[in-house]
């Protein structure tokens, strides 16, 4: 039944994204904008405006461009049915390896600070719904409620200045490694992952102490909603049926406090999917203060230069990992929740 | 005294002379810290227009001419004499103005990063590949046409044969080229300088070139430029970081600095704090405040030029009421010069008093001025049928004042001063930020921008004449990016003339003649001429303004 339930969802999904493909593609192009007058720059003649047109394709038919874009007029060149995302018209580079490169970064990036926010903001979370209304709780929900309205882009900055500046306990906000550093040959994209499987100890720790202050930002932001999640739950938990049978059933508090934890832990995760997704492209701000060339910088440099296939490739891309991480969470449900059975 | 060993002294003497030669000069480096690193490095190509895409070019590039040097500026910036030009991989040149024929004698030895010598055929190939226009913006075939080289007309574009290279550029020998104009054209030689024109070493290009792609676009947008540049290329993650290595057999002797890395750091306040700490020694982009707070800071200097950025404000001829003279008049009187000047640019600016940059040969100062002065603009409103702003209202969003909205931190605190001083004369400004494709479009292919400011147009061809023709020149008589819609037929009858002149004193008074009546007509609304400047660290030095405003490191040393 699951292998069905995986199988139908796949399905689901993949017709989700040829929809959305589709209804991007259209969209995008009306945007009040063109991108051959980028393209031209310096020599904006007629005759060159309609050689960068050409260039581009755009002088075909909106729905031979279409054909063309999901691969389904394969003697204009390849397309999504034969793996290809396009060729930017930025840089002139297959996107495919454009977004290939920038993805893992944003990946490693927010994958270590959703790990990290996840193990502080549990524990945090059930402090204060141990005690509901004390100081602990109190303490909790003001932090929560304060971390999850501030802007991460000022608390970078302001980590920059404080940890690099003025203490130099910070290495510069430069990217993944120090210009001086020749990074380890290219597997994952992730250098930290990279590192490692290169047997370059000295570079992995370098590579984390450079993702210290991006990581740090981007858990205190994050850590704000999951604690108050996980504290919202928990209560609810504490004060349930079952919890209070658990207590007239003497069972020990540490077993009871698991039980509780499960039934917690549902929403919470569901929760950090959903941010998951969303930190995918909403990362963009902390990539720009630290330098690194995420998936969120190619994505607004894409848009501000209207270049449709690198936009199209990145809203595919986010989106079918987002369609994957849902189905994760489900099938997360399925084995937390012993009511979800599919 | 102590007896020394005869002949010890002349021996360590010899010993240290010796070591002093053997040892090679210490390794330099330098960490360039910049809004981005090149998309491509393929001046034909989808990155041409990006300022830090040329950056990579100029490096590993090497044009056939430059500019020679006029010294040193307030700042100790060295700057170019656009009156005097010097060959650089062209050794000595003749121009024969009866058969309209430059002949160029190349120098010989000149070898690029692959090992492969300069010849007459890499110059060949150069013009041979920006004839082809195979690629996505034909920049070379542009700046050829600008130069009026013979059979580089827009005929190329619809005519494949016509795409051939023939014998308007030809190789005499190993070391000598003949490229013929197809009329007199001043511009021949300053279009030389571009980077858009730079020799590409044909050898390795054709080494690079695949059936599908026989002028190696891919290879140059992606990969790296052959040439015969200061500068090779070591490696380059597009987005991130490129990193050049110097040419040691480079003609002009090895660079100073042996390995750059040109860094890509998108926030602005981290170039400066990066900088400030020592651990970069270059840094641009930066805003006017931000290079005003980094005067005083120990272990960096601050420099700049006034040479080809400015701002304007754009009033379009075909949007009522921009179309009355009056009106224009009425704007450029309310202008709050000094106030940009001292709150946008930190004094970093100067009143620009004509429509070309003020350095540029035929540069011209007009006698109408328009200084700031509120009555004069009321007047001027009133007369235009529009006392105290009254029916300005129906014009709907002409007043929007549309500017780029990625430039907000430079440009916000200017289009602030301009709305407050042109509302109190009775102008309903409004602010428009609109980002920069779109600002682009509107520009360039739409021409619909009404009311807007504009600090992004910098000539790139260093003459007067090359500016007029881009900017003020109507579509019809061959004006390229005439934003504003401006049209006058003296203008273009006297740019026809001079275009032709080849007599550069009644040229000069042609192209002045033009200025006179752009200024009077206030095509254009000239408002400052802002210094370009750099970030860097104190020990640096020997930066030099080029007219694509890109670092070139060859020119840097440290003390």
């Amino acid at each position: 039944m699951l292998v069905r339930y995986i199988a139908t969802r796949l399905v689901i999904g993949v017709a989700q994204l040829v929809g959305l493909v589709i209804a991007v593609f259209f969209l995008i192009r009306l945007l009040p904008a063109d991108p051959v007058s980028r393209l031209v720059g310096l020599n904006p003649s007629a005759e060159a405006y309609a050689q960068a047109e050409r260039q581009l394709g755009l002088d075909r038919p909106i729905l031979t461009q279409l054909l063309h874009y999901l691969g389904l007029a394969p003697e204009e060149g390849p397309g999504l049915l034969q793996g290809s995302l396009g060729i930017s018209w930025v840089t002139g580079s297959p996107i495919v390896e454009e977004i290939g490169r920038h993805l893992p970064v944003t990946i490693e990036l927010i994958t270590l600070s959703f790990l990290i926010a996840f193990v502080l903001a549990v524990p945090i979370g059930m402090l204060g719904a141990l005690k509901p209304g004390g100081k602990a709780d109190r303490g909790v929900f003001i932090y929560s409620l304060f971390a999850g309205s501030q802007p991460e882009f000022w608390w970078g900055l302001l980590f920059v200045y404080l940890f690099f500046f003025t203490l130099g306990v910070a290495p510069p906000p430069l990217g993944s490694l120090s210009p001086l550093t020749s990074p380890p040959p290219e597997i994952t994209g992730m250098i930290t992952v990279d590192a490692l499987l290169a047997g370059r100890p000295d570079t992995f720790i370098e590579a984390l102490h450079h993702l210290m202050l991006p990581v740090a930002t981007l858990v205190f932001i994050l850590s704000g909603p999951i604690i108050k999640m996980v504290r919202q739950n928990m209560v609810r938990a504490l004060r349930s049926d079952f919890v209070l049978y658990a207590h007239c059933a003497g069972l020990p508090r540490w077993q009871i406090a698991r039980y509780a934890l499960r039934a917690a832990m549902a929403p919470s995760i569901t929760l950090i999917g959903i941010l998951y997704g969303f930190m995918l492209g909403g990362a963009v701000l902390v990539e720009s203060v630290f330098s690194l060339s995420g998936i969120g910088q190619y994505s607004v440099r894409a848009v501000l230069s209207f270049d449709y296939p690198a936009i199209q490739g990145v809203v595919l891309i986010i989106t079918g990992i987002s369609l994957l991480i849902y189905l994760a969470l489900d099938l997360i449900h399925a084995v937390i929740d012993p009511r979800v059975a599919y | 005294m102590p007896r020394l060993v005869p002949g010890l002294v002349p021996a360590l003497a010899a010993s240290a002379l010796a070591l002093t030669v053997a040892l090679p000069a210490a390794a330099q480096s330098l960490l360039f810290l910049a809004e981005d690193v090149p998309a491509g490095l393929n001046y034909d190509g989808p990155a041409a227009a990006i300022p830090t895409s040329q950056t990579g070019m100029v490096n590993l590039m090497e044009p056939l001419f430059g500019y020679a040097s006029a010294g040193e500026n307030e700042d100790g910036i060295i700057v170019p004499n656009f009156d005097e030009f010097e060959g650089r991989l062209v050794e000595s040149w003749d121009y024969d103005p009866d058969t309209l024929t430059w002949t160029l004698n190349l120098r010989q030895g000149v070898m690029g990063c692959n090992g492969a010598e300069l010849t007459a055929d890499d110059v060949v190939y150069t013009f041979a590949r920006a004839k082809s226009v195979s690629g996505a913006a034909p920049i070379g075939w542009f700046l050829s046409n600008v130069a009026s080289i013979d059979g580089f007309t827009p005929d190329v574009f619809g005519d494949e044969a016509a795409r051939e290279l023939g014998d308007e550029v030809v190789a005499l020998d190993d070391y000598t080229v003949q490229i013929r104009q197809s009329e007199p054209n001043a511009l021949f030689l300053p279009v030389m300088t571009i980077f858009g024109l730079h020799i590409f070493d044909a050898e390795e290009m054709n080494a690079n070139a695949t059936d599908d792609d026989p002028w190696a676009h891919d290879y140059t947008n992606n990969v790296n430029v052959p040439s015969f540049g200061p500068y090779c290329l070591e490696s380059w993650t597009k987005n991130e970081e490129i990193v050049f290595t110097a040419n040691p057999d480079y003609y002009l002797g090895a660079p100073a600095i042996d390995r750059v890395v040109m860094r890509r750091v998108p926030q602005s306040s981290n170039r400066v704090v990066v900088l400030q700490t020592g651990q970069a020694q270059l840094a641009q982009g930066l805003t006017p405040r931000e290079y005003d707070s980094l005067r005083d800071a120990a272990g960096v200097a601050v420099g700049g030029v006034t040479g080809n950025e400015n701002l304007f404000v754009h009033m379009n001829f075909d949007v009522p009421p921009f179309d009355n003279p009056l009106v224009r008049q009425a704007v450029a009187h309310a202008m709050p010069y000094d106030q940009i000047i001292a709150n946008g640019y930190f004094g970093q600016a100067e009143r620009w008093p004509g429509v070309v940059p003020s350095g540029y040969p035929g540069y011209h100062v007009s006698d109408s001025q328009y200084d700031q002065d509120p009555d004069r603009a009321a007047e001027l409103l009133a007369e235009a049928g529009y006392p105290n702003g009254e029916g300005l209202d129906g014009y709907g969003d002409a007043f929007a004042l549309t500017y780029v909205a990625e430039k907000e931190s430079t440009l916000g605190p200017i289009v602030n001063a301009i709305q407050t001083a042109l509302r109190e004369v009775g102008f309903p400004v409004t602010l428009n930020p609109i980002p920069q494709t779109q600002y682009g479009d509107r520009q360039l292919v739409q021409r619909d921008l009404p009311f807007a400011v504009n600090d992004q147009e910098k000539p790139i061809g260093v003459d007067a004449g090359y500016a007029i023709q881009l900017f003020f020149v109507s579509p019809e008589a061959g004006g390229l990016n005439n934003m504003v819609n401006y049209r006058n037929e003296n203008v273009d009858a006297t740019w026809g003339q001079a275009r032709v002149e080849p007599n550069t004193e009644t040229r000069n008074a042609l192209v002045a003649e033009i200025q006179d009546q752009l200024m009077a007509d206030v095509a254009w609304l000239p408002v400052v001429e802002y210094r370009t400047q750099w970030a860097f660290a104190d020990d640096l030095n020997g930066m030099r303004w080029h007219p694509d405003n890109s670092v070139r490191f060859y020119d840097l040393s440290f003390e």
